[in-house]
């Protein structure tokens, strides 16, 4: 499920369209970027740390974003040297490469529909009606958060797939069933639906929360009816969310790629799949580029529309005071029950895969293959497998390994950019700020085919070193695309710290460097680690730039996932990739409690 | 002590500041005065080192310092947000200076325990985190920082906007006391002109830029030297048209502006035949309210068509309603009057 990278919701808080879990955006709410100061690039080129940030990211945007892109469009339009629309022929002369694009655009425009309706049910459900256990309701559709990608449509596929357990199971009472009735374009829009409502349930659920209760009261002291609430001050109230959502979803479909491949079968094969059959060959190469460069051109257009229609108009709460909102009472009983049973039946479409993940692997996978497990089948071997073999093991670690360090570096590299582009606000930074987020605006698959395609041949920005096929470059990768989002957040940070603070360092003697060391890094500090987990944990099943970057001898988690989906010869490792799915969900959960959990129950406390 | 000489600021298009000319003594308790946007602020700023002059200088012991970095400066400044460091404990704030200086652990230790004890922050609250005290004891805490540095001049840029009216007058007293004791110069920032009459020895009031009056919070107030620091400072009534017409007999030009503060006007009864005294004028009147103020009582009057203040004797006031026909008595000698009437 490939995405751009932290888009920007209405309201200035960064979005993630990934379907996994990466609620991160909402860490701080950005303040409205403050106006350009006179003089700020003459101070900024004055300063010893403003040209040591220059040249460290001239030197990383024009190695790592711009030349990349360059490389990938000179090879799809100059192939030799010379002007070529080859790319375009050979594109619509292939019937599948037309098919794939037919039908990204159908994937799109589906899930723009399905999710809105599943999403806005789920948020309407949680945080609108007066429901039964709603937080145990809320848990279950969270789930999301710790389970998607590439984990969540191999758990799919081991459940309802082909050797599925469900599947399995099914065969035995109706043999004449079709084993791929879990397939095509219904299964994928099926799986992508139930995955990628965490936009919905992130932001939508926070635009519902800030709609002032006052106002409800007051429709409602007027004589309007729950229905006429939502439909005249709550939806409207909503709406752009709304459209930035769907745009989200659009897009998360348009470059969807675990779950096409995964679970699309022969028939339905989307963009994304398919610039990765086509970047296997290097005949075909300028072809899966000029799908690539499509992608992100559609891409573009629709973020830059969503931009555009966030900026008119007021939406947010304009009350002094704004009272929280408290769930609303069902007017009829048979409206309640309706929406309980709906909303629980959603809820176990939701739980059923985690909790089948949780179970199987402690099962025996010939048992799962066999659509039958009794007690005898229980085991603690794939645990114990993945535990103690080294080679089991192996894909894990090297993730962690890769997500930590990736993280960490693009935390601590860009925290002095975000300071002097917060402190220097010219036209110089501003130029900086737009190159810094070239990776926001294009899907991690072009990023990864920029990569290979320029690194394959020594550079001179990176000392003349060929990186294709290196350890390397899946880490440059990771920094890439985790740029736009840690920036923006430390950027909210920085800005976040009272110019006072800093004043009053300074008059006291404080240098540059002392007064980021002792005043501003420690404020800052938690924002820091939040972004860093919040990194570390959406880079761990990360699928879309391994694909095309990792190293053999050092496999990371996402490929050694999809491989274990491949055919019925890797269904044994079905339960090693169990084992891993509940590893991700205990460290994504994990992370998750300890940048959001424990402040809400501070909060709680406090209040 | 401090000069500003033709100071200007300018932000893009606005003019912060046009062209300052002050001089502040040593050991004056001295206070920029005026409404939010006058360029109080950034006067001060400018005098921290934080804001650059467009152009202009600033002096400090008769060294010019327009161009020397804050910390060079000599100033201590205490913020209206306080600026503590949440990261640190009190004791960890007040030495931050000390340290960024490297003084001796022991030197430090000594230096803060002497300041706190000088604004009365008891040892026992050094050790906890800035975030755990009161408004009034991170005030403390933010001044003792500043102080530690023993610096020629301490700068306050409304330190009491963010606390309560009570402790807001208890902590303008310890100011006050505090600034005495040590015989700081101070240069404090200001739009509470009740706060600014109480602390200063002198105040400078600015509006739109612009220096309008410098003087003791006497002279500021009863003679103000422009309109606008006449309906800054305190109350005033704006006299009308007709109201300087009716007067124009006692001595009032009615072709110039006038103002007339309530303390100098004064009620009596409608069928009162006392003549006004030399130097008074009289106008009928209509009580219109009553705003009682515990020794005084303000009564907002109709006069010659147009509202007028006047402040009475409670024990004066309890004799007249509102509604009722009373004469109006203007002393016309304390009626301000300014260039040409709008």
């Amino acid at each position: 499920m490939s995405a751009p990278h932290g888009p920007v919701a209405a309201g200035g808080a960064p979005l993630q369209a990934d379907g996994a879990a990466l609620p991160a955006a909402a860490v701080v709410d950005a303040p409205p970027p403050p106006a350009r100061r006179r003089g700020a690039t003459r101070r900024m080129l004055r300063s010893p740390l403003g040209v040591v940030v220059l040249v460290g990211v001239l030197w990383f945007s024009a190695a790592f974003l711009v030349m990349p892109n360059a490389t990938l469009l000179l090879a799809t339009f100059v192939p030799d040297g010379r002007l070529s629309l080859s790319a375009f022929e050979r594109l619509l002369s292939s019937e599948r490469a037309l098919r794939s694009l037919g039908n990204s655009v159908l994937l799109a425009a589906t899930l723009a529909v399905t999710v809105n309706v599943v999403g806005v049910f789920i948020v309407l459900v949680t945080g609108w009606f007066r429901m039964r256990a709603r937080r145990v309701l809320w848990l279950g559709y969270a789930t999301t958060f710790v389970y998607g990608g590439i984990v969540l449509a191999a758990g799919y596929s081991f459940i309802y797939g082909r050797y599925g357990f469900v599947t399995n199971a099914l065969a035995q009472w109706w043999p004449d069933l079709d084993r791929d009735w879990f397939s095509g374009f219904a299964a994928v829009v099926a799986v992508m639906t139930f995955a990628t409502t965490t936009n919905h349930m992130l932001f939508l659920s926070a635009a519902l929360a800030g709609i002032d209760h006052q106002a409800i009261e007051a429709a409602r002291l007027m004589g309007a009816s729950t229905a006429t609430i939502l439909r005249r001050i709550v939806i409207p109230a909503l709406r752009p969310m709304l459209f930035a959502v769907t745009v989200l979803t659009f897009l998360t479909g348009l470059g969807a790629l675990t779950a096409p491949l995964v679970l699309g079968g022969e028939d339905f094969q989307t963009v994304a799949p398919m610039i990765l059959t086509f970047a296997r060959s290097s005949s075909s190469r300028d072809v899966a580029a000029l799908l690539a460069i499509l992608l992100g051109l559609a891409t573009i257009v629709l973020l830059a529309l969503m931009n555009r229609v966030e900026r008119g108009g007021t939406y947010f709460a304009v009350a002094k005071v704004a009272v929280p909102i408290t769930p609303q009472p069902f007017q009829t009983r048979w409206g309640s029950v309706v929406v309980h049973v709906l909303a629980w039946a959603l809820w176990a479409v939701y739980v059923f895969p985690v909790l089948c993940a949780v179970a199987f692997s402690f099962v025996d996978a010939r048992a799962i293959m066999s659509g039958s497990i009794t007690a005898a089948d229980l085991t603690t071997d794939h645990w114990v497998g993945v535990l103690t073999s080294a080679d089991a093991l192996g894909p894990f670690v090297v993730s962690v390994v890769y997500s930590g360090l990736a993280s960490a570096a693009v935390v601590l590299g860009l925290l002095l950019v975000a300071r002097a582009l917060t402190r220097w606000r010219g036209w110089l930074s501003s130029l900086l700020e737009y190159v810094l987020h070239i990776p926001w605006i294009l899907p991690t698959i072009l990023i990864a085919l920029g990569l290979v395609m320029t690194f394959d041949r020594p550079r001179l920005l990176v000392g003349g070193q060929v990186l294709t096929g290196t350890v390397v470059l899946l880490g440059i990768a990771y920094v890439i695309v985790k740029i736009p989002f840690t920036l923006r957040l430390l950027k909210a940070a920085f800005a976040a710290v009272p110019d006072e603070l800093e004043d009053a360092a300074r008059i006291l003697g404080a240098g540059q460097l002392t007064t980021i060391r002792r005043v501003v890094v420690p404020v800052i500090a938690p924002t820091m680690a939040a972004v860093a987990a919040l990194n570390f944990t959406s880079l761990l099943d990360d699928y879309d730039a391994a694909v095309f970057l990792y190293h053999p001898l050092f496999e990371p988690l996402g490929i050694a996932i999809k491989r274990s989906t491949e055919g019925e010869a890797n269904v044994q490792s079905m339960g090693i990739t169990f084992v891993y799915t509940v590893l991700l969900m205990v460290v994504q959960g994990l992370v998750l409690w300890l940048v959001y959990g424990r402040r809400g129950a501070g909060a709680r406390r406090r209040g | 002590m401090i000069r500003f000489d033709a100071l200007r600021v300018s932000f893009d298009d606005h003019v912060a500041l046009q062209g300052l000319d002050l001089d502040i003594g040593e050991g004056e308790f001295f206070t920029l005065l005026g409404p939010s946007g006058c360029g109080k602020t950034t006067a001060l700023r400018s005098l921290a080192g934080f804001v650059e002059p467009t152009s202009g200088t600033l002096h400090i012991d008769g060294r010019d310092v327009t161009r020397v970095p804050s910390e060079r400066r000599g100033v201590g400044m205490v913020f209206q947000s306080y600026a503590l460091f949440p990261s640190m404990s009190v004791r960890e704030n007040i030495a931050f200076g000390l340290s960024v200086q490297r003084v001796p652990r022991d030197e430090q230790r000594r230096r803060v325990d002497e300041v706190a004890a000088q604004v009365g922050l008891r040892p026992q609250q050094l050790t906890r985190g800035v975030a755990e005290l009161s408004g009034g004891q991170q005030q403390r805490v933010a001044i003792a920082r500043a102080l530690v540095l023993q610096p020629r001049i301490l700068l306050l840029d409304e330190p009491l906007s963010n606390l309560d009216a009570k402790l807001r007058v208890q902590l303008r007293g310890e100011l006050q006391r505090l600034q005495r004791e040590v015989g700081i110069t101070t240069v404090y920032v200001t739009h509470d002109q009740e706060e600014a009459l109480a602390l200063s020895d002198r105040i400078a009031v600015l509006s739109e830029g612009r220096l309008e009056q410098v003087g003791t919070p006497r002279e500021i107030y009863e003679q103000p030297a422009s309109a606008f620091v006449c309906d800054f400072i305190g109350e005033a009534t704006h006299l009308s048209a007709e109201q300087r017409a009716a007067l124009a007999g006692a001595g009032v030009d009615a072709g110039r502006d006038a103002w007339v503060r309530p303390e100098h006007v004064s009620v009596t009864a409608a069928d009162d035949r006392d003549p006004a005294e030399s130097g008074s004028g009289d106008l009928p009147a209509v009580v219109l309210s009553c705003a009682y103020r515990g020794s005084t009582t303000l009564v907002e009057l109709e006069a010659a068509g147009a509202r007028l203040l006047a402040s009475v004797p409670s024990a004066e006031a309890a004799r007249v309603e509102v509604g009722d026909r009373v004469r109006a008595r203007v002393e016309v000698s304390a009626v301000h009057q300014y260039g040409a009437a709008a």
